[in-house]
């Protein structure tokens, strides 16, 4: 077996952050998403020869954290995400006047969708990969993921009452909550 | 497919040719928290024990190759 090399590893330290924040919107929890995190670590170590050099490694290491995640949410039963009663906080989310949406609002938001939407919106929205890369990193259809950021979308907008989205057309939750659009 | 059903039950359709770089993107609320939310998660502090791991598990390598 191949020695891992010096530049492996250094990208293995440049990619840790954007690891993290992967994990934390996986499991809505610092302590699990840095397990998750270190087991990525290792698994990608003793797999790095699977790695094809020139390819994307951030995503390469998105998806074994994933499977990682997934794995462990099944062996556990679920508990995972429920444990510490953060999802159960359910908040009572105040229509966000005119674009002041508060950050804590928005987490307790993001909190609510089901894992295979926020996963989704994460990657496509905030982590930067392409509808194609996410595909890859999920294991599944594109279309898939396009469904999936479209829905945890609009959930997000319904949960948050958010307004002033219409640059998309009106839809129905903007029409309900606001009469006087957003500039 | 299933998901193409409900793409449309939802009334995504339209908003589903935009792409991520329009239906995410600045001039989207959802879009803007969403990476602020995520920002703030990536520049957080790495804690020792990410690098402390990587150079154990260089140690316990048996042959190294510096390159």
């Amino acid at each position: 077996m191949a020695a891992v090399s010096q530049g492996f590893k250094t990208d293995l330290l440049g990619a840790i952050p954007s690891l993290r924040a992967f994990a934390v919107s996986l499991t809505q929890n610092a302590d699990k998403a840095d397990d998750l995190v270190q087991e990525t670590l290792v698994k990608a170590w003793d797999k790095h020869e699977s790695f094809q050099p020139g390819t994307n490694l951030k995503a390469w290491l998105f998806t074994i954290l994933r499977n990682e995640f997934y794995s462990q949410m099944r062996k556990r039963g679920r508990e995972v995400q429920d444990s510490d009663g953060i999802m159960t906080a359910r908040l009572a989310v105040h229509p966000a006047q005119h674009g002041q949406l508060d950050l804590k609002d928005f987490r307790g938001a993001l909190e609510q969708l089901p894992e295979d939407q926020r996963e989704a919106i994460i990657l496509i929205g905030a982590s930067g990969f392409s509808y194609e890369e996410a595909a890859e990193i999920c294991g599944c259809a594109v279309g898939t993921i396009k469904s999936r950021v479209s829905r945890a979308r609009t959930r997000l907008q319904e949960i948050l009452k958010i307004s002033g989205e219409d640059e998309y057309g009106p839809d129905a939750i903007s029409a309900q909550v606001t009469s006087s659009p957003a500039s | 497919m299933k998901d193409m059903t409900k793409d449309i039950l939802a009334g995504a359709e339209s908003r589903r040719r935009n792409g991520s770089g329009d239906a995410l993107g600045p001039n989207s609320e959802i879009g803007r928290k969403l990476k602020q939310y995520y920002d703030a998660l990536v520049s957080d502090d790495v804690p020792d024990r990410f690098s402390q791991l990587l150079s154990q598990l260089e140690r316990a390598e048996p042959a190294q190759k510096k390159d």
